[in-house]
């Protein structure tokens, strides 16, 4: 009887001890459910102030009086972020504004609406117009969801290529672009087979220079690309950079375009090339020599085709590395299309940073930023 | 079902939330092991199509640029990358590609 009892009182205890013990599990559950929500809270306003690049810090616009820029009050961060060409996505339009980027750059979007609805909203409230820029060339056409162009493969004459390129410029214009990465001038397209004019070096030459004409009596900055040439041929698949022997075919049309003094830009390959143009072993884009060479006798925009891509890249051992090759080998405009506006923040502090140094002069910072201003209609003191 | 369980399912699903934010606020990349078997069985390959003619594109980097720059990636098989319908290029991605395309900065 006593055992009974004994055990009874055993189970009463048994039953107290876990209802305590539950009582605590609630306890700690709720107190780790409010510490979650907050967790969240805080990761999620963090993602979304990186997103909208809240933690860029803003400075004034004070170097601009109309359409004057007084480039010794200008900021050497802003001058540096005005050298950068990035992708104009949606979601980053308020981060690129704050950093003060030169340019963006649009990818294909669904519809004309779509495109001018974008462009107003990243124009509007800037004191200093962004470059706004597409490969519209013909058969590569962002465009062709709703509107359809002739492939410069299929051009025949100087007078069809002025035609495309007053009905591109125009197009363009009317949707509020100011720059065509357009025409591409390397001979032989083994790759699309339709981004090449058609023809020797001369008939080519000739083709892009009609065609970079009728884009400026639309009011659209040109870019003969891809310099100094054989981009769009096959390469090797195991390497990511590959060597290419440039001739003096290839260079012809560079040197026609420039010698008249028709195209407005240069965009420079990652190709490492020997020949003709000797890049001595260093991708075209980040080679002092090529880029130095170029702008002896061309005084228009140099601009590097787009720098994350992972040949490039692995050629240095960071990305810093990286960024100040890009900086320093002398292209004015750079572009960069990574998403994520706080490693372009850091690339225009890394440049500073290496300006202030001494290891980039900041004549030639002013000097590409003063090319750009100018192509943006500014009066630059 | 007590308020006990309910608290512990929510409890786990932040804990999931807090950990998937972490990870994109941190950009850290984790491949799934169905595609990192997928990425180790085939190499990358691209193409790209014009009227009909399909040619070989090596640079696979550029590739990812030019697929980048396309309205929309469908799989038909291999993922097929475009801007509208009919007289259009196409970009022709096997699935390692694409698995490469995405883990590029222009990609996130």
């Amino acid at each position: 009887m006593r055992k009974i009892m004994s055990l009874k009182k055993g189970d009463g205890n048994k039953k107290k001890k876990n209802k305590l013990g539950d009582i605590k599990r609630g306890d700690i559950q709720e107190k780790f459910f409010l510490f979650l929500v907050i967790v969240v809270l805080i990761f999620g306003s963090l993602n979304v102030v990186k997103a909208k690049g809240w933690l860029i810090p803003e400075s004034p616009d004070s170097f601009v009086q109309g359409k004057t820029v007084n480039l010794t009050k200008m900021p050497l961060d802003k001058k540096i972020a005005q050298m950068v060409i990035v992708h104009g996505s949606t979601w980053n339009e308020e981060a690129w504004k704050r950093l003060g980027v030169g340019g963006i750059h649009l990818f294909a979007l669904a519809d004309a609406k779509t495109y001018k609805t974008i462009i107003e909203k990243y124009q509007e409230d800037v004191t200093i117009p962004l470059l706004v820029s597409a490969d519209f060339e013909g058969c590569l056409n962002p465009f062709s969801n709703f509107h359809q162009s002739i492939a410069v493969s299929e051009i025949n004459n100087p007078e069809e290529a002025l035609s495309k390129g007053k009905e591109d410029g125009k197009f363009m214009r009317d949707l509020g672009f100011t720059l065509n990465f357009a025409p591409v001038v390397d001979l032989n397209d083994e790759i699309w087979k339709c981004r090449s004019f058609p023809g020797d070096e001369k008939e080519v030459s000739e083709l892009a220079e009609a065609y970079i004409l009728g884009l400026q009596q639309a009011g659209i900055i040109s870019t003969a690309k891809h310099y100094p040439g054989r981009t769009l041929a096959g390469k090797d698949p195991h390497k990511q950079l590959v060597t290419a022997i440039i001739n003096k075919q290839d260079i012809y049309p560079y040197q026609y375009l420039i010698g008249d003094g028709v195209v407005d830009s240069v965009m420079v390959s990652h190709l490492i090339t020997n020949g003709v143009i000797n890049s001595e072993g260093y991708p075209s884009v980040v080679s002092e020599k090529v880029i130095g060479d170029l702008k002896e006798g061309f005084k228009g925009l140099i601009i590097s085709d787009e720098i994350q891509m992972a040949g490039l890249r692995n050629f240095y051992s960071t990305l810093d590395e990286m960024y100040l090759a890009v900086f320093k080998s002398g292209n004015d405009i750079i572009l960069d299309f990574d998403e994520d506006p706080l490693e372009i923040y850091r690339m225009v502090k890394v440049v500073e940073a290496a300006v202030q140094r001494g290891e980039i002069s900041e004549e030639k910072i002013d000097s590409s930023v003063r090319k750009i201003l100018t192509a943006k209609g500014f009066v630059v003191e | 079902m007590s308020s006990k369980k309910l608290l512990v399912i929510a409890n786990v699903s932040l804990l999931l939330v807090a950990l998937l934010l972490a990870l994109i606020f941190f950009e850290v990349q984790l491949i799934p092991l169905g595609k990192a078997t997928a990425t180790l069985k085939e190499e990358a390959s691209c193409q790209v199509e014009w009227r009909g003619e399909v040619n070989e594109f090596l640079n696979i980097d550029q590739c990812c640029l030019e697929a980048r720059k396309q309205l929309s990636c469908e799989q038909q098989g291999k993922w097929v990358c475009q801007t509208g319908q009919g007289d259009v290029l196409k970009y022709w991605l096997n699935q390692a590609a694409y698995d490469y395309c995405q883990r590029q900065r222009i990609w996130r």
